[in-house]
């Protein structure tokens, strides 16, 4: 039933074609941050009005694949999320790479994405019509409990200092109601500025507070960016295959939550990969040292984020409702075609349904061949270019990226001052990631609780809407889980090996002076907190200002809490962070300036002119002339090159105005 | 009351005038930006894409689809007048968005600042229940709302939007007190109704268009019933006079002389009468509307006085 024929059908050789070149231009853009799946999808929709609906469906379907797994390239060799979904790939695999495995870390996430793929085609085959009900299951409140499920993970990833963690959480769920609000008319946190309508593009965010500090810190050195080992190691298969075997349990959970989280039409990838790499923290073995660079960290959100992509295609298909972003264009695609998905879709137009499905299966099974190879590639890049034009060609992507999210010149501003915010606060112990996870999560957490609260009061019942569903309860159950099992955990080795283990689970701050640079920024942070509090006082629809009010107080709170510490004496072990202060303000400086002369002198002449500025700010070695025409000749050629591939293949309106 | 027609011979008229003179105009002669200042997927997006093939054929030029997405659409209205004039930008407009947004707080644009050359077609109201709904008709879910005051809950997308304003209206002329639940987008709303987390929707006539026969209308808020749903009454058959949903229009920068908006009005006129593209959008559920540049400012006076109207009464501007 579920058509042979159909995967006969879909091993045309054009159709074959058309998934190993989806595949293999998905990993290429969803390696480039700022280009995500949804964009690399839409620019192919006119293409689609000349295929054959079945041959359109897998190009995309192959597009999207490969973007999503392509997001790991960024997150690995350069702590970059390059889509959302791969948030939780730079817990560990940016330590991997750092500490020289980065090539293994790549080949993990090529098996770990090519195995959750398959795990979500499956599903998408076998189980569509029944699956699709959990998204009908899901409601305002689920939503809501599973935003904080998320935000449990907060005390993972606080690094050694709880309520440094807390408190940088609590500022990314403020900042992710900046803008105009979704479920209300009111504009918040804007100031009256009319660049902050739109509010904080989550992937800009993530390509500021995640690369920017890494450039920051690049340029200052002449270090090398990631240690290699002196001879090529390949792919380094044999102990990829050995680790996958030690965490084949972890990779199927993960698949399986990536599918599930995937047909949740709120939720999407980037919640599958903190969901599944919640899950493999809590579960792990001892020795296994997550957040440090344990590898079950990138397997399991590489598989989550990849089954992400089967999963999401269930409510698409079957609801017509769509499950991701990427989804919600497919679908617009399908109905110009004249294509009608729903309930009736899988009868009346089988034959496509089931081609497009087993096209799916073809194109992640493609992506095994191609992603080892391009993830080689990739890696060699990064660890064999010179450092003065990884940083110019790092600081190039980030900008072009940035700007292609939605063409707003803003949005690259707005990225490199949370760069330079994300580099201060972890200087004095704030991690990033609890901000990230704040400013995924927020909008999901407070939509879900204004609506549950709404229907709750109009049926008279909020205990019953919050607490009474047995889907909410589950999840609630499963935070407290992940919450306490740490703590329990610690206590019972405590109990068994005595002192030894004490000493480990310890949190890493050590009494000293007063931290005065912490003290600025919590002062920062609960100034921040006071503002937010004074605009909610002029919202003119109570059900805009009850989050921000919420998270405000929660963050002068645990801000106070920092605060006191700080001024105790209490502080964190400091990393000593050598390096040239003026090289990094000029890297700074130099692409401020960068943003704000695109629109004035265009980008091509902007972008070659920081090139150049960075080039030289990041050469710690000596000027020869060879190097001088090479380093010349690669920026022209990457600029150039790029720029064209922006504006002519994806069809990026970039600024024009002025010189060239 | 409403500028809303079939099309009529004029629109006709006017196109077969257009494909007379274009040629010698040339205009446009080059690619034409067309930006979408929602995200891609939605039903601006998808209107402009059932657009896109009948302007390459009757004008020759590529329609370039972009996306300036944020702000519910303010950030890209607020860059609107700072493109180039040259006649080949154009953006996606929608009501009530750009009269009710404005009204509320500093946007960054205007209502007056925008120049709207055409609107081409709405989604009209509609309230949409689950199949297996108890209310078979809109006089049983009035009936239960008069009995269960404030109990009714419809989901529809977003505050200030058409969805919230009809509720607002509705609620007024039943003389009923219904709770309205706000989600991001038309498919939030959708899903939670299928999921039976809300009764009822406030929604529009292309959610039963994709959904069939998982959904029942109870009345569509249009002069003429639907031809997807000839079963389906308009409200004004069953006594209540309202007739609307959200607009979507292609505006202009300002500097874009006169000759070409009126050109481009007569250009989106010729898309619009064209049987193929009729048929494509009354399969997705659109109603197609016909209001050009010449009606322009009756049309939009008359439109933002009702909506300001409207989103005083739902407590969103004073």
């Amino acid at each position: 039933m579920t058509g042979f024929d159909s995967f006969l059908q879909a091993l045309t050789p054009l159709n074959v074609l058309f998934a190993l070149f989806g595949v293999v231009a998905g990993t290429v853009i969803g390696s480039i941050p700022g280009l995500t799946a949804t964009m690399a999808v839409a620019v192919l929709v006119p293409l689609t009005f000349t295929l054959d609906p079945a041959s359109a469906l897998i190009l995309m379907g192959a597009i999207y694949t490969g973007a999503i797994y392509g997001g790991a390239y960024a997150a690995i060799l350069l702590n970059t999320p390059g889509t959302p979904s791969a948030i939780a790939t730079t817990f560990d695999g940016y330590p991997m790479a750092r500490r020289g495995d980065g090539d293994l870390a790549v080949t993990l996430a090529c098996l770990a994405s090519v195995c959750g793929g398959l795990v979500g085609a499956f599903f998408l085959l076998t189980l569509a019509p029944p699956l699709s009900q959990v998204a009908l299951a899901f409601g305002p409140v689920e939503y809501f409990w599973l935003a904080i499920f998320g935000l449990s993970l907060i005390a993972a990833l606080s690094e050694g200092n709880l309520f440094k963690g807390l408190a940088g959480g609590a500022f990314g769920l403020l900042l992710s109601t900046v803008g105009v609000a979704e479920v209300s008319a009111d504009v918040r946190l804007t100031f009256g500025s009319t660049v902050l309508l739109g509010g904080i593009q989550v992937v800009a965010a993530l390509i500021g507070l995640y690369c920017i500090p890494v450039l920051i810190d690049l340029v200052a050195t002449p270090d090398r960016h990631l240690r290699v080992e002196s001879e090529p190691r390949g792919f380094r298969l044999p102990e990829a295959a050995a680790i996958v075997l030690r965490n084949k349990l972890n990779l199927v959970r993960s698949s399986v939550v990536g599918t599930l989280v995937g047909i949740l039409p709120g939720a999407g990838g980037s919640v599958a990969g903190l969901v599944a790499y919640s899950e493999a923290r809590r579960t792990a073995r001892r020795g296994e040292d997550y957040g440090k660079g344990a590898p079950g960290g990138v397997l399991a959100t590489e598989a989550a984020n990849n089954a992400t992509v089967g999963g999401g295609f269930i409510p698409t298909l079957v609801l017509g409702i769509p499950g991701t972003p990427p989804d919600a264009v497919i679908l617009g695609a399908l109905l110009v075609q004249g294509v009608r998905t729903g309930p009736q879709l899988f009868t009346s137009q089988g034959a496509i349904v089931y081609t497009f499905i087993w096209g799916l299966f073809l194109a992640t099974i493609l992506m095994l061949p191609t992603g080892l190879l391009i993830g080689r590639y990739a890696y060699r890049s990064i660890v064999g270019v010179p450092k003065a034009l990884l940083v110019a060609g790092v600081a190039f992507m980030t900008v072009i990226g940035t700007f292609a999210i939605r063409n707003n010149t803003a949005d690259v501003v707005i990225m490199i001052l949370l760069g330079v915010v994300g580099w201060l606060v972890s200087r004095v112990g704030f991690a990033v990631s609890p901000i990230v996870l704040g400013l995924i999560l927020g909008p999901i957490a407070e939509q879900g609780f204004v609506q549950a609260w709404t229907i709750g009061s109009a049926m008279q019942d909020l205990p019953g809407m919050f607490f009474g569903r047995s889907l909410s309860l589950g999840i609630i159950g499963f935070t407290l889980l992940s919450l306490l099992w740490p703590l329990g955990k610690a206590w019972l080795a405590r109990r068994a090996e005595g002192p030894a283990l004490t000493r480990l689970t310890r949190s890493a701050s050590v009494r000293g002076a007063t931290d005065w640079p912490t003290v600025v920024v919590a002062l920062g942070m609960i100034g921040f907190g006071l503002l937010a509090l004074y605009d909610a006082a002029g919202y003119r629809d109570a059900d805009s200002a009850v989050f921000p009010v919420t998270v405000a107080g929660a963050l002068i709170v645990f801000a106070l809490v920092v605060l006191l510490r700080a001024a105790l004496g209490f502080r964190n072990r400091e990393t000593p962070q050598p390096g040239s202060t003026v090289r990094r303000v000029v890297l700074v400086l130099a692409m401020l300036a960068g943003a704000v002369l695109l629109p004035l002198i265009g980008f091509l002449a902007s972008a070659l002119l920081v090139f150049a500025v960075l080039t030289v700010t990041a050469m710690h070695d000596r000027w020869t002339a060879r190097r001088a025409v090479v380093f010349a000749l690669s920026g022209l050629f990457v600029v150039i090159g790029f720029t064209w591939l922006f504006r002519s293949v994806l069809l990026v309106p970039l600024p024009t105005p002025g010189l060239f | 009351m409403l500028t809303r027609r079939q099309f009529s011979a004029t629109a006709l008229a006017a196109g077969l005038a257009v494909a007379l003179a274009g040629p010698a105009l040339a205009f446009p002669d080059k690619p034409v930006d067309y930006i979408i200042p929602f995200g891609p997927g939605g039903e601006s997006d998808i209107s402009a894409r059932l657009q896109q093939p009948f302007f390459k054929e009757k004008f020759g030029q590529d329609l370039v689809i972009s996306y300036k997405e944020g702000g519910g659409g303010a950030v890209g209205w607020s860059q609107l007048n700072g493109l180039s004039g040259d006649g080949h930008t154009i953006m996606g407009i929608n009501l009530p968005h750009v009269v009710v947004q404005p009204a509320t707080k500093d946007v960054g644009y205007t209502t007056d600042e925008l120049v709207p050359v055409y609107w081409f077609h709405y989604t009209p109201d509609a309230i949409v229940v689950r199949a297996d709904s108890q209310f078979q008709s809109l006089q049983d879910l009035i009936d239960y709302a008069k009995e269960n005051p404030g109990r009714l809950t419809m989901s529809g997308s977003g505050k200030g939007t058409a969805n919230h304003l009809a509720q607002v209206q509705f609620d007024g002329m039943a003389d009923i007190k219904t709770t309205y639940v706000a989600f991001k987008g038309t498919g939030a709303a959708v899903t939670a109704l299928l999921g039976g987390q809300v009764m009822a929707e406030w929604g529009y006539t292309t959610v039963g268009a994709a959904q069939g026969d998982k959904v029942r209308l109870l009345a569509v808020a249009m002069e003429e019933r639907h031809p997807l749903f000839p079963d389906v009454p308009t409200f004004a058959e069953l006594g209540y006079d309202m007739v609307g949903g959200a607009w979507r229009g292609i505006a202009v920068p300002s500097s874009v002389p006169e000759e070409q908006r009126q050109a481009w009005s007569d250009m989106i006129a010729e898309i619009n009468a064209d049987p193929d593209f009729v048929k494509k959008m009354q399969d997705g559920g659109f109603a197609l509307s016909d209001v050009p540049y010449g009606e322009m400012d009756a049309f939009m006076a008359e439109r933002e006085a009702q909506y300001t109207e409207r989103a005083r009464e739902a407590g969103i501007i004073n």
